[in-house]
């Protein structure tokens, strides 16, 4: 029975790791078109405006979250490691610094809802009505 | 010059902290602990076969902070087990930032001459130990001035222009390199997963070393005792001397990179030449191309280096234009002097990086060092050996 279980909950993990479908968010006050292109280069520190001229924050998940791998091997096409590699590059030269990091979906929803300028990914799951899901 | 730069900094960390409370300052910092040992008894890039963990290891701090939302300061405290970790500031500079594409920096900065230039002593952004060091062994790599910086994009295509001028002291070849109204323009293209890089520099340039400056006097003594007194020195030796001495001579700089990189595998090189004409030393080339794949938490890596800088002996028709009886002394002061400046090896390197954790490394490298410069002419560079590396690389 126990066994059973277990099983029944091993599958259920491999399902939501399965399902987890990575979404970027921004604030629903935020109209800017954006791309896959355009949100790389947000997170890599090389665009530090939206296209209307506002700022940008990118906000990352921190690096034992699934989704950042996700997110690092999809979006920025390299793995965390690299992606850490090439912020060692920039930090050592005064020219960045690597985006903040926060634990959870939700603290990302929290910064992105207050503040226009956030730009962040959840799994789409977590979206609630306080951010705007960008299709890229 | 140095204290001058370290106050700077202090003076600018300060401000960030106490004037404007509300900035935070930022500390990130890096380590390289390295170990290395040859199999041969003989020296190679300052190792020798009793292992040593210290010469190539360092432990750094960075301090940054935003005086204003356009000016940042930042100040690098390096400690170097060559220097029995000492800490000397290497870098202390206030960036301007005048908009999303322009930069502009003052104070002790990286001179942007190499590919991996700005992360230079950072091991952990790259997949060596050391970089190579037939190309990046230069006494200019740290620079006193100002530089502006322009980068932008098109497309898929990013470029950036860098401008640099001021000045440099350094260690290099067994003497002291100072360089003045250096100038060094370098351009970069990224299209996609390719690189590519020019760089054009130039400075007057002012040599001393111990070895130089006894050839120098023994020479230009022994032939005053021959003339009776220095005031009879034929004007043809002063002027083998000029040729010979680097005092405020132009050398010029000219570097070429080009990689390719899509994640998974890569391949780059970068081509060098340093000329400093009217001088002893010899037109350095030198070269290196590497590659590597990344699978997993493993970059396996193979990597070719060569410098040559073995050149025709200079300034001959200056030896024979002296008077018979000077000439064979100066043919021996001038070529010998050039020759003991030669160089011309290459080195192979196979190793690889191994991400233990997203922000510490592990590497290992197995080099095998081939010297091509007859024995006789320099003994001490003559021995071919093997160099094994470890290294642990950390950056927080």
């Amino acid at each position: 029975m126990l066994k059973k279980y277990i099983i029944a909950l091993g599958l259920l993990v491999i399902t939501n790791t399965a399902l987890a479908e990575l979404v970027v968010v921004v604030n629903p006050a935020n109209s800017n078109a954006l791309n896959e292109k355009v949100v790389q280069r947000i997170f890599l520190g090389k665009d530090k405006k939206f296209a209307d001229g506002t700022e940008t924050i990118a906000v990352n998940l921190v690096g034992d979250n699934a989704l950042r791998a996700q997110f690092d091997q999809d979006i920025l096409g390299r793995s965390s490691s690299q992606v850490a590699a090439y912020w060692s590059k920039l930090v050592f030269t005064g020219k960045g610094i690597p985006p903040k990091e926060v634990s959870s979906d939700a603290d990302v929803i929290d910064l992105v809802a207050k503040n226009p300028s956030v730009i962040g990914y959840i799994d789409r799951s977590s979206v609630t009505d306080a951010v705007k899901v960008v299709e890229l | 010059m140095k204290n001058i730069y370290t106050k700077l900094s202090l003076v600018a960390l300060g401000l960030s902290t106490s004037l404007y409370s509300q900035a935070d300052v930022r500390i990130n910092g890096f380590a390289n602990l390295t170990a290395g040992i040859t199999t041969e008894d003989t020296e190679l890039d300052g190792y020798t076969d009793s292992i040593d963990f210290s010469h190539a290891s360092l432990f750094a701090l960075q301090f940054s902070g935003d005086v204003t939302d356009k000016v940042t300061a930042t100040a690098q405290v390096v400690a170097r087990g060559s220097n029995n970790y000492e800490a000397d500031f290497e870098w202390a500079y206030l960036t301007y930032a005048h908009d999303n594409n322009s930069t502009y920096t003052i104070g002790r900065f990286r001179l942007p001459v190499f590919r991996y230039s700005d992360s230079l002593d950072v091991g952990y952004s790259y997949h060596w130990i050391t970089a190579p060091q037939t190309v990046y062994d230069v006494a200019f790599n740290n620079l006193n001035g100002v530089r502006y910086d322009y980068s932008n994009y098109s497309g898929d295509l990013e470029y950036l222009f860098r401008f640099s001028y001021g000045n440099y002291e350094d260690e290099i070849a067994g003497g002291l390199n100072a360089g003045d109204d250096v100038v060094l323009i370098s351009a970069e293209a990224t299209y996609n997963s390719f690189k590519g890089r020019l760089v054009w520099g130039r400075g007057n340039n002012v040599f001393t070393s111990p070895t130089l400056d006894q050839s120098v006097s023994a020479f230009v003594n022994g032939v005053a005792q021959a003339v009776g007194g220095v005031d009879n020195i034929p004007a043809g030796v002063n002027a083998l001397v000029d040729d010979i001495l680097i005092e405020d001579d132009e050398g010029v700089f000219l570097g070429l990179g080009l990689e390719f990189d899509n994640f998974n595998w890569f391949v780059s090189g970068e081509w060098t030449s340093i000329t400093l004409e009217d001088s002893f030393s010899p037109k350095d080339v030198a070269y290196y191309v590497t590659a590597g794949t990344r699978i997993g938490k493993w970059t396996p890596h193979i990597t070719y280096q060569a410098r040559d800088g073995e050149d025709d002996i200079k300034f001959q028709d200056r030896v024979a234009s002296l008077p018979a009886p000077f000439q064979p002394g100066a043919a021996m002061f001038s070529g010998g002097l050039q020759t003991f400046f030669f160089e011309d090896y290459s080195l192979i390197t196979i190793g690889a990086r191994y991400d233990l954790m997203q922000n510490v490394a592990l590497k290992f490298e197995v080099t095998k060092y081939d010297n091509k410069i007859e024995p006789q002419i320099n003994p001490g560079d003559a021995v071919d050996t093997e160099l094994l590396n470890f290294s642990v690389n950390y950056v927080f």
